[in-house]
C-alpha cells in the first residue's frame, strides 16, 4: 500500500522521533510504499492563511500552496499519524495540516451546506501517540485527540476501514520498561498493518 | 474585572470578527478594562521550536516575542476566546498559542518526580468561548466537542478552583442565514452581559 506518515515532533532525540522510526522501518520492511512526511523538518506553516480561507470552498491549481501535501495526500491508500499529544491536542502543525489541506474535494464535499466526507482513498488508519498526563487525566478532559482519531478521521476516511489509536499515558513518570513495551507494541502493529 | 480577548480568525471582514465587535463592546461598556489579542494580526507564529521543546519541562520559553503574552496571562481575571470550529478544533494558531504561552513557571510549575503540577493561573476567574462551527450540533457532540473540552476543561483545569465557563457556538454555519447570524450576536450580547 502507499502510506502516508504524517509526522509531528521537533526533537530529533525524543521518543516520538524514536516511535516514527519504527513505524517508517517497519512499513518499509513489510513492502509499502511510505511516504514519510516530517511536518517539522518540512516546514509546514500550519496558519490557514485570509486568502485560503475566502477562497475556501473554490477549486484550487496547481500552482497553490498546499497542492503539494493535496496530491500526498491523494495518493496515499492508507495514513499513520505519529504525534505528542500537548494540551489535550494536536501540535499546532499536525492541526494546521488538517485545516490547511483537508479541502473541499479533498476530504469532504458540502451539500446543501452539510459536510460529505470523501477521503475514500483511505482505507486504513492508524495514530502513535504520547500523553504527558494519565488516561484517567485525559479521560476527564474528554480525550479530545482520541476522540478526534476514533470518531471525525473514522467517519472522513472509507467507510468500515479500520482505525487503531496506539497511545502511551504518563509519559512524564514513563520508564524505560514503559517505552520498549510501547515501541515494541508499535512495531507489532506496523508489522501486521 | 481585567478580561483578555483572545481572537483567531484570518480574514478582517468575517462573522467571527462581527461577534469580536460585539464582545469588545459589551465588555467596555460594563466598564471592563478589556485588552485584545489577535493573533492573525500579530502574526502569531504558532509552531513550537526544537529548542523549546528540549527545554519545555524545565524552565520558561526564552523567546522574547512570547514576553507580552505571558504579561497578558499574568494580566488577566478573565479570558475570552473567540474562534472558528475548524475539523471540530482549534485553528492551529490558537493550538499553538497554548502550546506556546501556556507554558512551564508561566501557566505551570512541574513538581520534580512525581506529584501534581502547580499552577500559576488561579488568578483567572473566568473563561469564556464563543465559536462558529460548520457541523450540526449533534454530531459535534459525538465527536466530544474537541475544541470546547481542551479550553473548558484542560485549559480551565489551570485557572481558579471557582473559575465560571460558558460555550456558545453557531453551528451549521455553512446554512447560516442573516437571521440566525443576528439572533446568534443577541445570545452572545445576552451572555456578556453575566460574564
Amino acid at each position: 500500500m502507499n502510506i502516508l506518515v504524517l509526522y509531528a515532533h521537533p526533537v530529533e532525540s525524543s521518543f516520538n522521533a524514536g516511535l516514527h522510526r519504527t513505524i517508517v522501518e517497519r512499513l518499509s520492511a513489510a513492502g509499502h510504499v511510505v511516504d514519510d512526511c516530517d511536518l517539522y523538518a518540512e516546514d509546514f506553516d500550519p496558519r490557514l492563511t485570509r486568502a485560503e480561507r475566502l477562497g475556501y470552498h473554490d477549486a484550487r491549481g496547481p500552482d497553490d500552496a498546499v497542492a503539494g501535501y493535496v496530491e500526498r495526500l491523494q495518493r496515499a491508500e492508507a495514513m499513520v499519524l505519529s504525534f505528542p499529544v500537548w494540551n489535550y491536542g494536536y501540535p499546532a502543525i499536525l492541526k494546521g495540516f488538517f485545516d490547511r489541506v483537508f479541502l473541499p474535494g479533498v476530504s469532504f464535499k458540502l451539500v446543501d451546506g452539510k459536510v460529505q466526507p470523501t477521503l475514500h482513498n483511505i482505507r486504513k488508519m492508524a495514530a502513535i501517540t504520547t500523553y504527558g498526563g494519565s488516561r484517567f487525566r485525559a479521560m476527564l478532559m474528554g480525550d479530545p485527540p482520541r476522540k478526534i482519531v476514533k470518531r471525525m478521521l473514522r467517519a472522513t476516511i472509507k467507510p468500515g476501514a479500520p482505525v487503531s489509536y496506539l497511545a502511551h499515558y504518563s509519559m512524564n513518570l514513563s520508564t524505560d520498561e514503559t517505552r520498549n513495551a510501547f515501541m515494541a507494541r508499535v512495531a507489532a502493529t506496523m508489522d501486521a498493518f | 474585572m481585567r478580561v483578555l480577548v483572545v481572537y483567531c480568525h484570518p480574514v478582517p471582514e468575517s462573522y467571527c470578527a462581527a461577534i469580536r465587535d460585539t464582545a469588545l463592546d459589551v465588555l467596555k461598556g460594563r466598564g471592563w478594562d478589556v485588552r485584545l489579542l489577535d493573533l492573525y494580526a500579530e502574526n502569531f507564529d504558532p509552531v513550537m521550536s526544537c529548542e523549546a521543546r528540549r527545554f519545555y519541562n524545565d524552565r520558561a520559553p526564552d523567546d522574547p516575542a512570547l514576553r507580552p503574552h505571558f504579561e497578558l496571562l499574568r494580566w488577566a481575571e478573565a479570558i475570552l476566546f473567540i474562534y472558528p470550529t475548524w475539523w471540530y478544533g482549534l485553528p492551529a494558531m490558537l493550538k499553538g498559542w497554548f502550546d506556546r504561552v501556556w507554558a512551564t513557571d508561566i501557566a505551570f510549575k512541574l513538581p520534580a518526580g512525581k506529584g501534581r503540577i502547580t499552577s500559576l493561573m488561579r488568578h483567572v476567574t473566568k473563561v469564556g468561548v464563543i465559536t462558529t462551527c460548520g457541523a450540526p450540533t449533534w454530531w459535534s457532540v459525538i465527536v466530544g466537542q474537541p475544541g470546547r473540552k481542551t479550553i473548558l476543561r484542560g485549559m480551565r483545569a489551570l485557572c481558579a478552583t471557582r473559575c465560571r465557563t460558558f460555550f456558545l457556538a453557531h453551528y451549521l454555519m455553512d446554512s447560516s442565514t442573516p437571521k440566525s447570524r443576528a439572533a446568534f450576536l443577541a445570545k452572545v450580547r445576552a451572555r456578556l452581559e453575566r460574564f
